[in-house]
């Protein structure tokens, strides 16, 4: 995963999709690659893991050699502005930026561009060897990567136009961008992991992702229950694990991370994801 | 009288199953109750008797006090154009492209709808008590700003921020498109799409007396109701919780209970491995006995943080599938606040 230039992360909300996010940043940090991290949705579930406190537009450097923003739509439409069309001296940042979110909200594909549309020149800029995205959740990812594609539906010509054909070249090309699918071995994750798979292979948009499922249970090699918490634990742990390989058959991923026992702090949990990531690639 | 129950929290902590866990006790205690849900597991669904997605409550097939609906958020927000818009503009405002856009990117939309929906159950006056399973945008605390965001955004807010002062008669529209920072919006992004966003959002403004007559009824109901968080012991959803405590969303009532899901055995904490046990199996203990223990630190420092009351429900294998099973999982469950939604 850590040889392209793009990762975007998403999953069903609360699989651990911000900690994986973070675990491979310290990995590919660990590594020697210059990082960028990049939180796209609300905040606070990515800085959460990397524990140095609320995370703003501009880069910071939360580790030698890894930084972490979030993204903040209004500056970003400012730098594609300035810097992307050319376009200077925007008229009055405040009636500008609120005009043009009341068109985000309600014209298709626009707040994904621009949030998408950050990634991406990120990776164009050439500032970092890897960026990794914290995407929206897969409820919602389907319009973020296809934003390109909605967007060139809208514009019929132009540089917009041509900026949403280089972006749409950029997510569907398999050497520059990977899609990463986090996902845990229970009813609904599974289910909507399913749909995000079949969606995407439907539209084509980005290549098939790589699937990453959390909180995986050793199989407990021991048939007995001795009396006590110790075969309560044991008797737990197995049907736990047997519900889980139900739902790994129907859905099997590339990639297993495991349980983590008595981890207290998201601090801890990324760093143990770097760990069993390093372990296992 | 009708009690409301809203079930609260993030995402993927079992909020679904204790919602219809609960309602099926009152059921069984004699209440009349219905369990609203929304996007409910397959046999989740199947166990209440509900296979169809429709806002329409159905009884229970074999439980004589339950009723059971499953929303539809993306009707429902059709319904606000029908039931506050003239036929015409109803008509138009159903067939715009930008109407799926704004349902789709109004963080308070899908909440909006659900809590218009749980408020016309409760209107009704048909139940005893009505167990709501909120949609889990931010954490549930969406659901409780839904109807003034949503009041807000068809009150012309957005309207405002293209044509840039007062509201605007349509006429206004053209001035719109003269403000230079909108011409440059047309350059980028073709001429004629302002004027159509514009026009939609002008349609909808239309509706902006029945939405915020309605906003304050829901507003009434959601003032009234009991509040349970549901959490399991792992951050990002305690995180959400501790949000929703903190934040305490101004129409909200100070919750009955956090309800932490998925509890061990306390016992399991100081739990000691028996003399000659296998090594595979001290090791397992071993394991789990520092997740109840991290489990019980959680809880422990929630209710002293927030002052909290703290229920607690164990953690079942496998999920119930049917009637009995959901109810079981309350059999063994600490401190839930029964008497607040009128259980005995």
């Amino acid at each position: 995963m850590l040889d392209k230039r793009l990762l975007i992360v998403s999953g069903k909300g609360g699989v651990g999709k911000s900690a994986v996010t973070a675990g491979l940043a310290l990995l590919a940090q660990r590594r020697g690659q210059r990082v960028l991290a990049m939180e796209m949705g609300s905040p606070g579930g990515l800085s959460a893991h990397f524990g140095t406190g609320a995370l703003e537009f501009q880069p910071r450097e939360v580790r030698p050699g890894l930084h972490a923003m979030q993204m903040v739509r209004s500056d970003a439409l400012l730098e594609y502005l300035s810097i992307q069309l050319n376009i200077k001296g925007v008229y009055g940042f405040g009636p500008f930026a609120r005009a043009f979110d009341a068109l985000a909200t309600t014209a298709p594909g626009i707040r994904e561009i621009i949030t998408i549309g950050k990634a991406i020149w990120e990776v164009k800029e050439d500032r970092w060897d890897i960026v990794i995205a914290d995407a929206p959740p897969t409820g919602q990812i389907g319009s973020y990567v296809r934003a390109p594609l909605t967007i060139a539906e809208l514009v019929p010509g132009g540089k917009v136009r041509a900026q949403a054909d280089m972006m749409r070249d950029m997510l569907a090309d398999e050497e520059t961008t990977e899609m990463v699918l986090v996902t845990i071995p229970e009813e609904l994750p599974t289910t909507e992991t399913l749909e995000t798979l079949e969606w995407l292979e439907s539209e084509k948009v980005v290549a098939t992702p790589k699937l990453i499922a959390n909180r995986i249970l050793e199989e407990l090699r021991d048939r007995t229950t001795p009396p006590g918490p110790l075969g309560e634990a044991a008797q737990l742990h197995r049907a736990l694990w047997s519900e889980q390989q139900e739902w790994l058959e129907r859905l099997p991923p590339e990639y297993k991370l495991p349980y983590l026992f008595g981890v207290f702090t998201p601090g801890e949990v990324a760093a143990r994801m770097c760990d069993e990531f390093e372990a296992m690639t | 009288m009708t009690t409301t129950l809203l079930v609260t929290g993030a995402g993927g902590v079992g909020k679904t199953t204790v919602a219809a866990a609960i309602a099926i006790r009152a059921a069984r205690n004699g209440l009349r109750t219905l369990v609203v849900t929304v996007d409910p597991a397959r046999r989740l669904a199947t166990a209440l008797g509900v296979t169809n997605l429709g806002n329409e409550p159905q009884p229970h097939h074999d439980e004589p006090n339950l009723w059971a609906a499953m929303l539809d958020a993306s009707a429902s927000w059709r319904a606000v154009a029908v039931r506050h818009a003239d036929p015409e503009v109803a008509t138009r405002l159903a067939d715009n492209e930008f109407f799926q856009a704004a349902s789709e990117h109004f963080p308070a939309s899908q909440a909006y709808a659900a809590a218009d929906q749980a408020a016309t159950f409760v209107q009704a006056k048909a139940w005893d008590l009505v167990v709501v399973d909120t949609p889990p945008s931010g954490g549930g605390i969406d659901f409780f700003t839904a109807p003034a965001q949503m009041a807000d955004l068809v009150g012309g807010r957005l309207l405002r921020w293209i044509t840039g002062g007062p509201l605007p008669g349509r006429r206004l529209l053209f001035n719109a498109a003269g403000r230079p920072v909108l011409r440059m919006a047309g350059t980028i992004l073709g001429s004629d799409l302002l004027e159509r966003v514009a026009e939609f959002l002008l349609d909808l403004r239309s509706t902006y007396d029945g939405v915020s007559q309605r906003g304050r009824e829901i507003e009434r109901v959601l003032r009234s109701a009991s509040i349970l968080v549901v959490t399991t012991s792992d951050p990002a959803p305690v995180w959400e919780a501790i949000k929703f405590y903190r934040e305490l969303p101004k129409l909200a009532t100070t919750p009955a209970a956090v309800v932490f899901n998925r509890i061990l055995p306390e016992s399991w904490a100081t739990a000691e491995v028996p003399k000659g046990a296998k090594p595979v199996l001290a090791n397992n203990l071993m394991r789990w006995s520092t997740e109840t223990i991290r489990q019980r630190d959680t809880r422990d420092e929630f209710s002293a943080r927030y002052g909290a009351r703290v229920a607690t429900i164990p953690w079942s294998a496998s999920p119930p599938n049917d009637l009995d099973g959901l109810a079981g999982i309350l059999d063994d469950s600490t401190g839930m606040p029964w008497a607040s939604f009128g259980i005995e």
